[in-house]
């Protein structure tokens, strides 16, 4: 990112390269709207491109670029709707699988998932999927959300607190 | 607090790798000895595993060619600013909110007093007109905005104007028959189809039957002409009938509105 800053573009396209799937996952995660997930992923490619000069040297690329990411989210006011897009529409289109090989309870469970996820509040559901990035540790999330890193710790644990109990509610266990 | 819930906080950090070697040891000792921590465990670990292996759809291939078209449309307009844009930061900077409002007032100032001269009907005319120009010139240069939202923004900025020229018209119509995003397009087409008092507008609708290849916008065409009573359209819609693999849907509907429109 520090060239794309002094004025090589180009480099834009390898980080695009890189991270465009995990994006594109987060925002449709949090929105489960395809193809406004595109059109956002798109927007924080622009942003970062056209505020560039705000990245700073030594901080984590992930972290701005799901700190703008988040930004987007809200400008576009969006809420979670997990009965937007059935999720037998996007079966043949999940990464990695094919509708063959993802079988009646896959798609059960990952429908119950969404019902729960749905219950939480926007703050938790958002915390959970970023806690769920590899490429993102407390440093980045605390920077993401704009809180402190014990903070980040806390409301993590509360996110999973609260989801086992939705899970607890709704029956949902092991091999349910 | 006592010891479990100080331990059952720290459950999360523990399954996703994120407690110090010291941290991890003491709540392993903890949970060798406290069952119900381990039950906790389980199911913390179950929440976060279900949430981790959550798969989203793969991105559509067309995301790398519009990320490629944005970047190069961004490289190309850093490196030679258009006039108009520069005209456009110049007058935006926000050092010069203050000279507008003076420059407002004095505008309605000298519209005032023209108006006592009674000259005041032409130069407001005058004024609107500028508004109107200005609104215009906005709604061009927006359509051009990388972001779908906006340009569907744009086009709705038409409702506004009060009269629509050529350039307007063409604009619309370029994003009719070229924009990538189907809703930007199908938004277009309603301004467009609120303008069908303009005969080129209606020729450009029919000539536009022909490039429309998504089954929404085809509808919706079918359903302007229809609105329109445009028989001018007849001829293509016999043409698309005719189309290999057009939708099912599509071909019912433009069969339904060549009926209506003889």
């Amino acid at each position: 990112m520090l060239q794309v800053k002094a004025g090589d573009l180009e480099r834009m396209s390898l980080l695009f390269q890189r991270h465009h799937r995990a994006l594109f996952g987060f925002l449709f995660h949090l929105t489960q709207r395809r193809e406004a997930s595109e059109d956002m992923v798109q927007t924080v490619f622009y942003r970062m491109l056209k505020y560039r000069n705000s990245f700073t040297e030594g901080s984590s690329f992930s972290g701005w670029m799901y700190h703008i990411a988040r930004n987007v989210l809200k400008d576009q006011k969006f809420g979670f709707d997990n009965k937007y897009d059935p999720i037998d529409a996007l079966e043949d289109k999940i990464a990695g699988s094919t509708s063959a090989d993802d079988s009646l309870e896959k798609k059960q469970s990952r429908q119950q998932l969404y019902d729960a996820l749905a219950m939480l509040s926007e703050g938790d559901r958002e915390i959970l999927m970023l806690n769920r990035m590899k490429e993102l540790n407390y440093p980045e999330i605390s920077e993401i959300m704009g809180i402190s890193q014990g903070a980040a710790r806390v409301r993590v644990s509360r996110a999973v607190e609260e989801l086992k109990k939705i899970f607890i509610k709704k029956g949902i266990k092991k091999d349910s | 607090m006592n010891d479990c819930e100080e331990y059952r906080e720290r459950l999360a950090d523990w399954h996703m790798g994120r407690l110090d070697a010291a941290a991890a040891a003491g709540l392993e000792r903890h949970l060798n000895n406290c069952a119900d921590c381990r039950e906790a465990l389980a199911a913390t670990a179950f929440v976060l595993d279900s949430i981790n292996n959550l798969q989203a759809p793969e991105p559509p291939a067309n995301m790398k060619v519009d990320f490629r078209a944005m970047l190069d449309d961004f490289k190309a307009k850093e490196k030679k600013p258009v006039f108009r844009d520069r005209v456009w930061s110049w007058l935006l900077q926000p050092r010069l909110p203050l000279a507008y409002g003076l420059i407002i007032l004095l505008c309605i100032g000298g519209a005032y007093l023209l108006g006592r001269s009674n000259k005041q009907g032409h130069e407001i005319q005058e004024l609107h007109a500028g508004v109107q120009e200005q609104k215009q010139t906005m709604m061009l240069a927006m359509l051009d905005n990388p972001l779908a939202s906006e340009r569907i923004k744009a086009v709705s900025y038409t409702n506004d104007l009060k009269k629509v020229d050529d350039k307007v018209i063409d604009a619309l119509f370029t994003t009719l028959n070229n924009d990538p995003n189907v809703n930007v397009r199908l938004s277009a087409l309603e301004a467009l189809a609120a303008l069908g008092n303009h005969p080129e507008v209606r020729t450009g609708l029919i000539k536009s039957i022909s490039t429309q290849d998504s089954p929404v916008i085809q509808l919706a065409i079918a359903d302007v002409m229809l609105k329109l009573q445009e028989k001018g359209s007849i001829s293509p819609f016999k043409q698309l009938l005719k189309q290999r693999g057009l939708d099912e849907n599509v071909r019912d509907k433009v069969k339904q509105t060549i009926t209506k429109l003889i």
